[in-house]
């Protein structure tokens, strides 16, 4: 097992040094100016800033130059400067993976335990009220465009009945806790500030609510039928005939069964929903990695494309990763090797 | 022992609920400004920075020599407490103030040689400020005098632009810039001016995250007036909707970015909201070098086509009539627009035109950024010059696009047609000559001629720009008159609209203004 962890890891820097070149290669041959983040539109006319910029970027070197640079760059661990926020990509992507991992992590929580309970009751319940709405619930959750339930939610509970804060992770009037880990709810905590613990996590509960309501859909409806092809399975049957009660035959035998379509399901969510949550964080104005991405996708800065594309990558690797050993740990048949 | 947990998990959820209900600390008496925008900081160096936030952000941080009055046509002292100008507009002196930077240290004639220098060297984004500068000369430690190699009597008004606010020359020539002939390549300071600054402004950059917050502290030791707040907080608000929720519920003082449709919805008694006319205009322009467009694309042709649009339905579709229509590509209220009056739609007349140069089916491809500016959504604006194009058999195919391609296929000459827009830098009308004058190897000559000048270049303009740069007063106000009509009669850019620009506030807040340079002054804005 622990082999072939540490195989799986060796595997992942030449996997992306094969995704960086491939994203390298896919921007630069994207039709659109290069300088559109370095030179404003009035200036784009102008020659000598034209050219003063390219030579300050390098970009007026031939391709296999930049290229070259680039992966030379790369493996020393440099990501390059954006075009964009003139920072280096790494410092831009530190400063906001931390919010994209604390809104999709606690999305993920939120929706996988709401998941999980309503498709066990369906499960349970098959056929009852219970099932129908809970089944409403979870369509309307996957098929609602976020920026719609987003901006509804927001207006209802927070303009109209100031239940919940507004936009952004936290009070703007408030500074953010001292960075430990970059997540204000665990740093509120680490500092021992109660009172900010509970405004982080306030200013996390809307858009972790709707991004995870989405998730839960998609879990809802994976659990339930799961657990209805379980429980008509022979495994099932036994247990009944033994004398198990309905709830034991439920969550002691056809859970674990599910857990498998359901690891693969929340591996792929999550990694995904790194570089994916991107409605939702424009909406709460949440400060995280998607609306970098669409950013610098938008505007064709080379080198934040290059910085985000790696941090999906890693974030899909490692989700498969982990879900191939949760496999293991949910199946005992299954081996790894 | 079950009841007891049930007790102590509903006491749980009411101490949550209750901090989740708890309002944002509040707003009254907070020593804190708080504004809602969507940034779009290019750069925070005065010499390279070229956005609307960074207008605001250097007017507050860095001082220029003169500034424009709350009338937004008469400059007033700021670093200078006066100036001179010699009879023919080609030398102009300062006389500096008793002012200090952030770090105690005096402004002088020297800060303010190397600020201009450098502003012309990096050939940044607004180096063109400084565009004829021959020589910048510190007279004595107070005076400074500014030589330019042509009569420029819009010079005063460029150096009120926020991009000519002065630098510290000392603490930035310590953090890597570089004044001198090699600050193109050599300088290296932008990181440091992301993170500090080095003014003598009512603030100072206390942190700056991209597309998140900037945030400015008080210039404790400022020499002027102090300001009210302590802190100014910017944060990163994507729409116009959520800005106006945020406002309403008093997370932020200010929303800079809300439309006339947008402020509408406003139900809250606690925000006000004033509608004023703004200085930023669409327009579309005509690209007569594009791909077999030489022939096709004439004075006369273009003349049709802008008889074509419907300027009236024009204002009432992007904007819901919350704007102006507007002559020429220079502003209402700026020198010499009064004497100009906005086309009028004469759809026979156009037809007529058109078939008298044998372009009656005539069909255009227009490329444009899809994107909303100033409220204004670029694809319903086109939808309507589509829709009155085709009333005189004009047949229009809208290409929206991002910024990227847009910029891209304007270069290579794909499409005839595009649309923009355009934001004053300071007050004064010789900047749109520069601009969109069809004077060989000025911008927009390039852009529509795309290398076939003689296909748009008006030589009667660059004379009258001369003669404006040349004069003052009246005189000048005359010949950018004359230029703005020579400039209808090319029919290369036609202005849209100029849509009303939405200041909204808490009511406990006062002191908001558009300034036509400097965007919101936040050192005038305080708290009732």
């Amino acid at each position: 097992m622990l082999a072939y962890i540490v195989r799986r890891l060796i595997s992942i820097p030449f996997l992306l040094l094969g995704v960086a070149s491939v994203s390298f290669l896919l921007s630069q041959m994207t039709k659109g100016d290069p300088l559109a983040a370095l030179v404003p539109e009035r200036m784009m006319s102008n020659p000598e800033i034209v050219e003063a910029v390219k030579a300050e970027w390098g970009l007026d070197k031939p391709l296999p130059v930049r290229y070259v640079r680039y992966l030379g760059n790369l493996i020393q661990g440099d990501l390059g400067t954006s075009f964009s926020t003139r920072r280096p990509v790494a410092t831009d992507i530190a400063e906001r993976l931390p919010a994209t991992l604390e809104l999709v992590i606690a999305a993920m929580i939120i929706g996988t335990a709401l998941g999980l309970c309503l498709g066990l009751l369906s499960a349970r319940f098959r056929g009852s009220a219970f099932d129908s709405l809970a089944r409403i619930f979870a369509l309307i959750g996957s098929s609602l465009p976020i920026f719609w339930s987003g901006l509804i939610l927001l207006y209802l509970l927070s303009v109209r009945i100031a239940l919940v804060p507004g936009t952004g992770r936290l009070p703007p009037r408030v500074q953010p806790p001292p960075t430990h880990t970059g997540l204000y709810t665990i740093d509120a905590l680490i500092a021992g500030d109660i009172s900010l613990f509970w405004q982080a996590l306030a200013h996390l509960a809307l858009p972790a609510f709707v991004l995870g309501w989405a998730v839960t859909g998609i879990i809802t409806r994976l659990v339930r039928s799961s657990l209805i092809e379980g429980l008509g399975q022979d495994y099932a049957r036994t247990a009944r005939a033994k004398g198990a009660p309905e709830r034991v035959v439920l969550i002691g035998h056809a859970l674990p069964n599910a857990m498998i379509p359901l690891l693969t399901i929340l591996g792929f969510t999550f990694a995904y929903l790194i570089t994916g949550a991107v409605l939702t964080e424009a909406i709460f104005s949440w400060p995280g990695i998607g609306s970098y991405a669409v950013r610098a996708a938008a505007s064709l800065d080379y080198p934040a494309i290059g910085g985000v594309t790696i941090v999906g990558s890693v974030a899909f690797l490692l989700a498969n990763l982990l879900t191939d050993i949760a496999y293991a740990w949910a199946n005992p048949r299954i081996k790894v090797h | 022992m079950k009841h007891f947990r049930l007790k102590k998990g509903l006491t749980a959820l009411l101490l949550a609920g209750a901090a989740f209900n708890a309002a944002p600390v509040a707003a009254q008496n907070s020593d804190t400004l708080v504004i809602a925008r969507s940034m779009d900081v290019n750069s925070l160096d005065p010499a390279r920075a070229f956005c609307d936030t960074c207008q605001f952000y250097l007017t507050a941080v860095y001082e220029t020599l003169v500034t424009l009055d709350a009338d937004n046509k008469t400059l007033k002292p700021n670093l200078a407490e006066s100036w001179d100008v010699n009879e023919n507009f080609t030398e102009f002196t300062f006389h500096l103030k008793d002012a200090t930077f952030a770090d105690g240290s005096p402004v002088e004639a020297s800060d303010v040689v190397w600020t201009f220098e450098r502003l012309k060297n990096l050939k940044a984004s607004p180096s063109f400020l400084m565009d004829g500068l021959t020589s910048a000369e510190a007279v004595d430690a107070k005076t400074v005098k500014f030589t330019v190699d042509a009569p420029n009597s819009e010079f005063l008004n460029k150096v009120s632009a926020p991009y000519t606010g002065i630098i510290n020359a000392e603490v930035a020539e310590a953090n890597g810039a570089i004044a001198g002939d090699t600050a193109a390549e050599a300088d290296k300071s932008e990181p440091w001016f992301l993170a500090n600054s080095a003014g003598s402004g009512p603030f100072m950059l206390a942190s700056y995250s991209p597309e998140a917050e900037l945030r400015l502290a008080r210039n404790d030791s400022y020499w002027g007036t102090e300001p009210a707040f302590s802190e100014v907080v910017v944060t990163q608000i994507q729409d116009a909707v959520s800005q106006a929720q945020a406002l309403e519920t008093g997370q932020v003082d200010i929303a800079m970015q809300i439309d006339p449709d947008t402020a509408q919805s406003i139900r809250s008694g606690d925000v006000t909201t004033e509608v004023v006319p703004s200085y930023n205009f669409l327009y579309i322009g005509f690209i007569p070098g594009a791909k077999d467009m030489a022939d096709v694309l004439t004075p006369e042709v273009r003349q049709a086509l802008a008889l074509a649009i419907d300027y009236d339905g024009m204002l009432d579709f992007t904007v819901g009539g919350n704007g102006a229509k507007q002559a020429a590509p220079i502003p209402n209220g700026f020198p010499g627009t009064a004497g100009l009056t906005p086309r009028a739609q004469d759809i026979e007349k156009a037809k007529q035109m058109l078939a008298d140069a044998g372009q009656s089916d005539l069909k255009l491809v227009a490329g444009y950024p899809n994107d909303n500016v100033y409220g204004v959504d670029f694809n319903i604006m086109m939808q309507k010059v589509q829709q009155d194009f085709a009333a005189v058999g004009v047949e229009l195919e809208l290409k929206p696009l991002t910024w990227a391609v847009w910029r891209d296929e304007l270069g290579a000459g794909e499409w005839p047609v595009t649309a923009i827009y355009y934001a004053p830098d300071y007050y004064g009308s010789g900047q749109y000559v520069a601009y969109f004058g069809m004077i060989d190897g000025f911008p927009w000559t390039n852009r529509a001629s795309l290398g076939k000048g003689e296909l748009v270049v008006n030589p009667a303009e660059a004379d009258l720009y001369a003669k404006a740069l040349a004069s003052s007063g009246a005189a000048s106000e005359e010949a950018y008159t004359e230029i703005g009509q020579a400039m209808m009669d090319d029919a290369i850019i036609l202005p849209l609209v100029s849509p009303n620009l939405v200041l909204a506030y808490r009511n406990d807040i006062e002191g908001v203004r558009y300034s036509a340079c400097c965007n919101l002054p936040l050192a005038e804005i305080s708290r009732k």
